[in-house]
C-alpha cells in the first residue's frame, strides 16, 4: 500500500534521513521506533507532504506521491496525526472534528461521522462545546486522533499518539489504536514506547540517525535482546 | 499590624507622587483640572487658569484613586488593618506634593523663573498647585492635609464599597453587563421583531445624523470609517488568518493613488468616472497584494511582515521621488481629485460623503462576516492555530493565506480611494506607515479577530483623539495612557473575539433540544 524507496530528507545541511526504504501491506500497522532525533517525525512528515526529500520516492497504492503537495496527499487517503496532541487550541472540540473533515464536502457524512467519534470517544461528546485547549492532555491526544480520522483515511500517520500520558491513558491510546486499525485503517505508528508499539504492531523498524538498522515481526522484536537493550530499558 | 500592607501601601504612595510629580512637571495639572471644570459646566476662558476648586477636585481625585487603590490590594477584613497602611500612603503621596509646592514655590518667591529650565511650570500654574497660597510653608502643609485625608477617604470608600455594596451591587449590574454583552443580549437580538426594530433605529439614525450635527463631526466619522474599513481589512490576513502585516498601509496608498491618478486633471487628466476607477483601484490593489503574497507566504514566520515593511517604505518614497513627478504628482500630492455620482448627479457633499461610507462599511463587514462562517473563513483561522496541522488536514495553506492577503489589500485599496476622494487631495504623506501603526493598534484595542471590536477600536483610535481635542498639547500622552490602561484592563482588546459558535450543532443533541424547549 504504501512503498518508501531510499528517503533522503535534509534540513539545512543536516541530513535527517539517510536513504530509507520501507513498505507496508493494506490492513497492517507498523511501528518506527527509535530513540530521539532518529529520523521518525521527519519520515512522517516527509511523507504528508509537510517536508520534501532530495532524493528518494514515495509511492502510495502504486501513485507517486513524493511531490504531491500536502492537501492533495491528504485527499488520497493519508492523514498525519503530528505529534505533541495539536489540536485547535481556540476552537471547540466539535470545531476541531469539523476541521478534520476539511477535505470532505457531505455534510451529512460530516455528520454521521462526528456521531460515530463521539460514540467512540465518549469523553469528546461531553466536551463538545469546550475549546480544545482547555481539554487535558489524554482529552487532547483522543481529539487529535479523532480529528485525523473525520477524513476516512486509509492510512493514519501517528506520530508519538503515547507522548506525556499516564499509564492508564496510554493503554487506552493503544486499544483505540488497535480498533481503528481492526476496522480496516492502515497505521503507520511512530512511538518512543517501543514495548506498547511493537505489541499492537504486525511489523515494526528501528530507526537509528536517519538509517534502518532492523526490521522483522513485533512480536519478533521484542524478543531481540538488542531491542530490548536499547529501548526498553531491561 | 503586617509589614507587606505598610510595603504596598508606601509603593503606591510613591508610584502616585511621582505620577503627580511628572503630570505637574509637563504642566498637566491645568489641563486636568481644566477638564474637570468643563465637565461640570464650567468651561475655563483661554488663558486663564481654572479654578482652585477645581485644582483640589482633581488632586483629591488622584489621592482618592491611590487610596482606593491601595485598598484594593491590601483588601482587609476589617478597616483597622486598613488604617496605618493608607496613612502610610497619604503620607508619602501628601509628602512628595508638599516638597514639590515647598521647593517650586521658594524659587518663585526668590525671584527665578523656573521656565527656564523647564518649560511647562509657569509661575501660575505653580500658583495654583500652591492653592492660591502664598506661603511656600503654608501651602506644603495644605497639600499634605489634603492629599493624606482624601487618600483616606478612597480608601474608606473602596472598604465600604468593597464589603457593603459590591456583592450586591455587582451581582445586578456586572452579571447584567456581562448578559448584554453576551447571552442575554443574543437572546435579544435574535427575537426578530426586536432585531428589525434595532436595525431600523440604527439605519434612521444613519440617515438622520449625518444631516444634523455639521460637517465637523461627519469628516470625523467619515475617518473613523475609513479606519473600520482598514481595521477589517487587515483583520482578514493578521486576525484571522495570523499573518502580521505591517506595511498595510502601501495597499491603502496604491489604492488612493491609482484612483486619484485616473480621476484628478492634473497630472493626467484622465477623469475617469468615480466607479469605474473605484473598481480599477481595489482591483490594482488587489493585485499588488496577490504578486507580494506570491514569492512569501510559501515561508513561515515574519517574512510578511518585513517584506510588507519594506514595500511600504518604496511606495512611500516613491511616490515622493521628483523622478515621478510628473507621473505621481510627487510630493505636492495630487489636487481635485474626483467625487462620487449617482446616477450622473454629483454626490459629494459631506453628507453624502458618509452615506457612501456608511454603505461601504457595512458591505464590507457583511462580506467579512459572511466569510468567516465559510469554509475559507475556518481554513484561515485553522492556520492561525497551526499550520502544520492545518496543512495535515488537507487544508492548501498557501492559497488560503495568498486569497487572504488579496481580499485584505482590495479592502484597503477601497478605503484609499474613499480617503482621496473624500478629502479631494492625496500627497505622499497621507500614506507614511503611522496609518498601518494605527490599524494594528485599532485592531489590538477593539479586540483581535472580531468585527464589533474593529468598530469600537476605531471610534476609540480616530474619533477619541478629536474628542480629545480638549487636553490639546497632551493629546497624544493621554492617548497613550489611555491604551495602557486599556491593555491592563482588557489585554484581549474591549471586545475580545468570540468565534461564532455553529447555532445549530452538526450533531442533534438530544438534552440541549430539551433544554431548549423549556
Amino acid at each position: 500500500m504504501l512503498k518508501v524507496e531510499n528517503l533522503n530528507v535534509y534540513y539545512g545541511v543536516i541530513q535527517a534521513l539517510k536513504g530509507i526504504s520501507f513498505y507496508l501491506n493494506q490492513g497492517e500497522v507498523v511501528a518506527l521506533i527509535g530513540a530521539n532525533g532518529a529520523g521518525k517525525s521527519t519520515t512522517l512528515k516527509t511523507i504528508s507532504g509537510i517536508m520534501r526529500p532530495r532524493e528518494g520516492s514515495i509511492a502510495f497504492n502504486g501513485e507517486e506521491i513524493t511531490s504531491k503537495p500536502a492537501q492533495d496527499i491528504v485527499k488520497l487517503g493519508i492523514v498525519h496525526v503530528p505529534e505533541g496532541r495539536r489540536i485547535f487550541a481556540r476552537m471547540t472540540v466539535l470545531e476541531n472534528l469539523y476541521m478534520g473533515a476539511f477535505t470532505i464536502n457531505d455534510k451529512a457524512q460530516i455528520n454521521q461521522d462526528i456521531q460515530e467519534m463521539f460514540e467512540r470517544f465518549p469523553r469528546l461528546a461531553e466536551r463538545k462545546n469546550q475549546l480544545g485547549g482547555t481539554l487535558s492532555g489524554g482529552e487532547q491526544q483522543m481529539l487529535t486522533i479523532a480529528r485525523g480520522l473525520m477524513s476516512h483515511p486509509k492510512l493514519l500517520l501517528l506520530d508519538e499518539p503515547s507522548m506525556g500520558l499516564a499509564p492508564l491513558l496510554v493503554d487506552q491510546i493503544f486499544e483505540i489504536i488497535q480498533t481503528i486499525n481492526e476496522q480496516g485503517t492502515s497505521i503507520l505508528l511512530v512511538e518512543q514506547n517501543a514495548q506498547m508499539a511493537l505489541a499492537v504492531s504486525n511489523r515494526a523498524y528501528v530507526i537509528e540517525t536517519g538509517t534502518i538498522t532492523i526490521e522483522g515481526d513485533g512480536d519478533d522484536l521484542l524478543k531481540n535482546d538488542s531491542i530490548v537493550r536499547a529501548y526498553l530499558g531491561a | 499590624m503586617k509589614k507587606a500592607n505598610l510595603v504596598s501601601g508606601f509603593r503606591s504612595g510613591l508610584v502616585f507622587g511621582i505620577v503627580l510629580v511628572f503630570l505637574f512637571l509637563i504642566g498637566f495639572l491645568e489641563t486636568g483640572a481644566g477638564l474637570l471644570s468643563k465637565f461640570f459646566g464650567d468651561p475655563v476662558p483661554t488663558n486663564t487658569l481654572p479654578k482652585l476648586g477645581y485644582v483640589i477636585l482633581f488632586l483629591a481625585l488622584m489621592a482618592i484613586w491611590s487610596g482606593s487603590g491601595s485598598s484594593k490590594k491590601i483588601n482587609p477584613d476589617r478597616f483597622s488593618e486598613l488604617v496605618l497602611p493608607v496613612l502610610v500612603n497619604g503620607g508619602v503621596l501628601g509628602l512628595m506634593t508638599a516638597l514639590m509646592a515647598l521647593i517650586f514655590g521658594n524659587y518663585v518667591k526668590a525671584g527665578v523663573d523656573v521656565r527656564n529650565y523647564l518649560v511647562a511650570v509657569s509661575p501660575a500654574s505653580i500658583k495654583m498647585l500652591m492653592l492660591n497660597l502664598t506661603e511656600p510653608v503654608q501651602a506644603a502643609l495644605a497639600l499634605f492635609a489634603l492629599m493624606t485625608v482624601a487618600t483616606f477617604l478612597g480608601a474608606l470608600l473602596h472598604f465600604v464599597w468593597n464589603r457593603h455594596l459590591s456583592e450586591k451591587v455587582k451581582r445586578t449590574v456586572s452579571s447584567k453587563i456581562e448578559s448584554v454583552g453576551q447571552s442575554k443580549m443574543m437572546s435579544l437580538t435574535s427575537h426578530p421583531a426586536a432585531r428589525y426594530i434595532a436595525l431600523a433605529g440604527a439605519l434612521a439614525l444613519f440617515f438622520f445624523l449625518p444631516r444634523m450635527w455639521g460637517s465637523y463631526w461627519n469628516y470625523v466619522l467619515g475617518t473613523v470609517g475609513i479606519y473600520i474599513l482598514l481595521g477589517i481589512g487587515l483583520n482578514l490576513i493578521t486576525g484571522w488568518t495570523g499573518q502580521l502585516v505591517i506595511g498595510y498601509v502601501s495597499f491603502f496608498g496604491i489604492g488612493a493613488y491609482t484612483f486619484s491618478l485616473l480621476t484628478a486633471p492634473e497630472p493626467h487628466a484622465i477623469m475617469m468616472n468615480f466607479w469605474l476607477a473605484l473598481l480599477i483601484a481595489v482591483a490594482v490593489s488587489a493585485l499588488v497584494g496577490f504578486l507580494i503574497g506570491l514569492p512569501i507566504l510559501n515561508l513561515r514566520g515574519d517574512y510578511l511582515a518585513i517584506v510588507t515593511l519594506g514595500f511600504a517604505e518604496i511606495v512611500r518614497i516613491l511616490l515622493k521621488s521628483d523622478l515621478l513627478t510628473s507621473f505621481t504628482g510627487g510630493p505636492r500630492g495630487i489636487r481635485d481629485i474626483g467625487g462620487p455620482t449617482l446616477f450622473g448627479a454629483d454626490f459629494s457633499s459631506d453628507v453624502n460623503f458618509i452615506y457612501l461610507i456608511f454603505v461601504m462599511v457595512i458591505l464590507i463587514a457583511f462580506v467579512a462576516n459572511r466569510l468567516q462562517r465559510s469554509r475559507t473563513g475556518r481554513a484561515w483561522e485553522a492556520i492561525r492555530e497551526d499550520q502544520t496541522v492545518a496543512k495535515a488536514t488537507g487544508i492548501n495553506t498557501f492559497s488560503s493565506k495568498l486569497l487572504a492577503l488579496t481580499l485584505s489589500a482590495a479592502v484597503a485599496g477601497l478605503a484609499g480611494v474613499l480617503f482621496a476622494s473624500r478629502n479631494q487631495f492625496t500627497g505622499p504623506e497621507d500614506h507614511i506607515l503611522l496609518v498601518s501603526i494605527n490599524v494594528i493598534c485599532l485592531m489590538i484595542v477593539g479586540g483581535v479577530g472580531n468585527i464589533p471590536g474593529i468598530i469600537i477600536g476605531a471610534l476609540a483610535l480616530k474619533g477619541l483623539p478629536e474628542l480629545l481635542r480638549e487636553v490639546s498639547n497632551f493629546r497624544m500622552l493621554t492617548f497613550g495612557a489611555l491604551l495602557v490602561m486599556m491593555m491592563l484592563i482588557r489585554p484581549d482588546g474591549f471586545l475580545p473575539a468570540r468565534r461564532p459558535r455553529m447555532k445549530r450543532p452538526m450533531v442533534e443533541d438530544p438534552q440541549e433540544k430539551a433544554e431548549e424547549g423549556a
